[in-house]
């Protein structure tokens, strides 16, 4: 057990994840900063989780504020409470939690001895609609700059805090790179339209730019993944093989902002399983990364960690340690993984065609063939496996009705081939609603409303007919609106995100607790535009909410990506083929840390496909149409 | 052969349940590397059974969980190579991962032979609040703790109630011929009389939250808890903690633990993790 010290001397924080312990605290990203900051002499961290609506009321009924699961630490007696940004959703959350330890929501109407608010985490990428709330966020991989934060927050907490000394405090953390501080730049608009965001100081960046660890082997973290008594989400270890992809999918933000490919060395992801599990107790390991099929020599890691803990006495035996790999491509999900795979008690087992056409697929990058899924299929099935989840996004750019019927005809021939090896074979078909993200091509898209969302899903469903071996499960497209509200929103959005925490809009990630009309109320009442923020297409020359926060993408790379697209023009990986600079690498000199030179399955993408064949169209998406539709729909604040 | 592994569940941690504690005893049970066998079949398992199910909420000093040994983990006396050969009659080596464990010398029994470094490194393989008090080898015959188990030792108290209060609340309680209280049972209010589960009761003292009892209740043909005895005693007042103390069995010799903590496995865990 990790017992962090309490000791008024040591720069405290507090990570929280602004949702519940059973859904955070698997978050690795988070355990990983919570181990780096206790090895610190000078430093202590403990962890808060977003109370469930029980408990707040309960909280609230005898006033007692949030505190640490550690050691029940008031939260605002902490130096710095950091949150973990994960899904947009949560961001009404992160409110609650400020508010629940006692601190003013608004960043503006804190004092010297309120702690700080930090956030970090993929939505941190565009930080705008969280904005006025936060006094710093961390863009990029934390590691390093959880450090750097510590040494300037340290300083100021040993000086005493004085009272007037907050801001300067902010000027400097906004000094270390990949901090990005709100109020220390002026934003401007011109009716809508964003026009500029200025600094407000000389010494404070025009551009933040994003924080990149070099090598994963510098950092083999958590060490001593947390090992909860009661039961959690992911209740498995979790060991990193890689960070970062370059599949190039273009709806992927993750695999935008996390280049290049940082591959662990084998030894040490060897090393990690089996102390880890050694450790831990657990039977259970997750290969964890953006696409672990990629991982150079993935069969021969997957053999050797069924068999991590054998070698001992006679309680180690190879088939009973499981191995879950999450997001499998189909192309690299070979009869080898698979067999090594099932050696030990399978998991379920998910791929992600993401869309039912190639036309389709050669649009978002997706560089799969229908024969690649089949083979995969074919390969899990014949090595015993009965059930699998397919996974696709609709509303996609282009997408037309034939497109989104094919994926129940993808999923009726999976099911049909494994009928050939058992009868008890099944598809679950998860049908999520494409919210366009920043930094990605399609951050110019206009996203699907839900009706439309919501006649595609009808769309999958009747063309699936009354096949039993296929269920049919989606996302709810009106969650999707309100995502994609957060997700591309500006500094404005902020207003109306504290509007639906103050009506109670909490835990809008639970279905349950999930309201649309709040948001739309919300967005009324702001004097904010719903449908230009979510459903227009913007234009080369619009300015960006983000666009001053720096993924390593060169804007005109994902701009070209975009048209691309249009094109139906597929990009190889450049892990495996030459750098098309792309700027995640050349603008920082950093490169890809990958073992095998070659793909894992051939071709440059895995299918040796000829990835120039455009393909049809639709017309109301060329781009000489997109160049009209960067007009301001009314709206703004 | 089975190992059965006395322990406690004291502190914060006797708010997990019953499928909790579960998962939290099979990972100890890997960390040290036991030899537990698994279930077979497509998912395998590994094979633990526990004795009567504790209330969430309430802490004890009595748990037990068995766990079949896997054939080949146990080493006669005769085949060791120079382990533990002063207390070779005791009984077989178990052979874990993490080392091999002899029976321990201070309380030699050849029927159930004790295992007390084990039974420490069980200890430091728990979270604060579950201590392993003893671990004993039996052959595995006879009946499941489930069923054997016939009544059950508590300790509780009562929120400020005086102890002279709780003395007379006891002596009507226990001149009473029924006593009906009611309790919920899947959702529905159903109401029962107690009496005859009470086998012994009285006030032992005060805790700094109020009297405090110690009770003999009957486990067939249900558990019957100590907060079921609450709304009878003192109709004003909650029950603070309560705490398991003993399972009782029932033998021809009459009533006795399925196994009895170690003295010497405390001083064991203390060099352990010292
Ligand atoms: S800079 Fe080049 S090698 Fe690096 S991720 Fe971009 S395209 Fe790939």
């Amino acid at each position: 057990m990790q017992r962090p010290r309490v000791d008024s001397n040591l720069t405290s924080w507090l990570l929280a994840y602004p949702d519940t312990y059973e859904i955070g605290l698997p978050n690795q990203g988070l355990q990983i900063l919570y181990e780096l900051l206790n090895e610190r002499p000078d430093a202590t961290a403990e962890r808060a989780y977003a109370p469930w609506i029980d408990l707040e009321a309960e909280m609230r009924a005898h006033r007692l504020p949030l505190f640490s699961v550690d050691t029940h630490r008031a939260a605002g007696e902490f130096d710095v409470i950091a949150f973990n940004l994960s899904a947009e959703l949560v961001f009404t959350n992160v409110l609650n939690c400020i508010d629940l330890a006692g601190v003013p929501v608004r960043s503006a109407q804190r004092s010297d001895a309120d702690p700080l608010i930090g956030a970090g985490g993929h939505c941190a990428f565009n930080p705008e609609p969280l904005a006025d709330f936060v006094d710093f966020f961390v863009v990029g991989d934390g590691e390093e700059v959880v450090g750097e934060i510590t040494d300037v927050v340290g300083a100021w907490k040993r000086s005493g805090k004085r009272a007037g000394t907050r801001e300067g405090l902010l000027r400097d953390l906004a000094g270390i790179e990949g901090t990005y501080v709100p109020s220390m730049y002026e934003v401007s608009y011109d009716g809508a339209q964003l026009v500029e965001v200025t600094p407000r100081y000389p010494d404070v960046p025009p551009l933040v730019a994003k924080r990149t660890v070099a090598d994963l082997a510098d950092w083999p973290y958590p060490r001593r993944q947390l090992v909860p008594v009661t039961e959690v989400v992911h209740d498995r270890l979790s060991v990193e093989v890689f960070r970062g992809c370059t599949r190039g999918c273009r709806f992927c933000q993750a695999g935008m902002i996390t280049r290049p490919v940082r591959e662990r060395p084998a030894a040490q992801v060897r090393e990690m399983v089996s102390a880890g599990l050694e450790r831990s107790g657990y039977d259970e390991v997750s290969l964890m990364s953006l696409s672990t099929a990629d991982y150079s020599g993935i069969a021969e890691l997957v053999r050797d960690t069924v068999t991590a803990g054998a070698g001992g006495g006679a309680a180690t035996d190879p088939s009973r340690i499981s191995v879950s790999l999450p997001s499998l491509r189909v192309d690299a999900f070979t009869v080898d993984v698979a067999a090594q795979v099932s050696r030990a008690r399978r998991t379920g087992l998910t791929f992600a065609p993401e869309a039912g056409s190639w036309r389709l697929r050669q649009i978002i990058n997706k560089l799969i063939t229908e024969e690649d899924l089949y083979s995969a299929v074919r390969s899990a099935y014949s090595q015993g496996w009965h059930r699998m989840k397919l996974y696709f996004l609709t509303g996609l750019p282009s997408e037309m009705d034939p497109d989104t019927e094919a994926i129940a005809h993808l999923a009726q021939s999976c099911a049909r081939i494994g009928q050939e090896y058992t009868k008890r074979a099944s598809v679950t078909v998860s049908l999520g609603g494409f919210v366009p993200k920043p930094h990605t091509p399609f951050q110019w898209f206009g996203q699907n409303p839900p009706d439309e969302l919501a006649r595609k899903v009808r769309l999958v469903r009747s063309a699936l007919g009354r096949n039993r071996r296929v269920q049919l499960k989606w996302h709810d497209p009106a969650a999707s609106t309100a995502e994609g509200i957060a997700s591309r929103g500006d500094r404005r959005v902020g207003a109306a995100i504290e509007y639906v925490w103050r009506k109670g809009g909490t835990f809008q990630e639970w279905s349950e607790r999930f309201d649309l009309t709040l948001w739309e109320e919300a967005m009324a009442a702001c004097g904010l535009d719903l449908d230009w923020y979510v459903h227009r297409h913007r234009g080369e020359h619009e300015m960006l909410p983000w666009d001053h926060i720096g993924a390593g993408l060169h804007r005109d790379f994902l701009w070209q990506d975009w048209q691309d697209a249009l094109a139906g023009h597929g990009l190889p990986d450049c892990r495996w083929t030459p750098c098309y600079d792309c700027g995640a690498c050349t603008e920082y000199g950093i490169e890809h840390i990958v073992a095998s030179p070659v793909a894992p399955n051939g071709g440059s993408q895995g299918t040796g496909q000829d990835l120039a064949t455009g393909h049809v169209v639709p017309v109301e998406l060329r781009p000489r149409q997109l160049a009209g539709a960067g007009a301001p729909a009314g709206g703004g604040a | 052969m089975r190992l059965r592994v006395r322990f406690s569940k004291t502190g914060k941690i006797r708010f997990i349940g019953h499928r909790d504690v579960a998962r939290v005893a099979e990972r100890a049970v890997r960390r040290v590397g036991l030899p537990v066998a698994y279930s077979e079949g497509f998912s395998p398992r590994m094979r633990m059974s526990f004795g009567l199910a504790l209330p969430t909420g309430y802490e004890s000093d009595g748990e037990y969980v068995e766990l079949p040994l896997i054939d080949g983990a146990m080493l006669e006396a005769n085949a060791r190579d120079g382990v533990g050969s002063d207390v070779a009659a005791a009984g077989p080596a178990i052979v874990c991962r993490s080392g091999t464990h002899v029976p321990c010398g201070d309380e030699p029994d050849l029927d159930a032979p004790s295992y007390c470094t084990l039974a420490a490194a069980l200890s430091e393989a728990l979270p604060v609040g579950m201590e392993v008090s003893c671990a004993v080898l039996t052959d595995g015959s006879g009946q499941s703790l489930q069923a054997a188990v016939r009544t059950c030792g508590w300790r509780f108290d009562i929120v400020g109630l005086a102890e002279a209060a709780a003395t007379k609340a006891v002596a009507d309680l226990l001149a009473a011929g029924t006593v009906v209280t009611e309790r919920v049972h899947k959702g529905e209010t159903v109401s029962s009389d107690v009496r005859p589960s009470v086998e012994l009761l009285q006030v032992v003292g005060s805790s700094n939250r109020g009297a405090e009892l110690s009770a003999v209740l009957s486990a067939t043909p249900r558990v019957v808890r100590p907060s079921e005895l609450v709304p009878a005693l003192a109709p004003e007042h909650d029950m603070g903690i309560a705490r398991r103390t003993h399972q009782w069995t029932c033998g021809a010799a009459g009533r006795a633990e399925p196994a009895v903590p170690s003295r010497c496995a405390q001083r064991q865990k203390e060099t352990l993790s010292g």
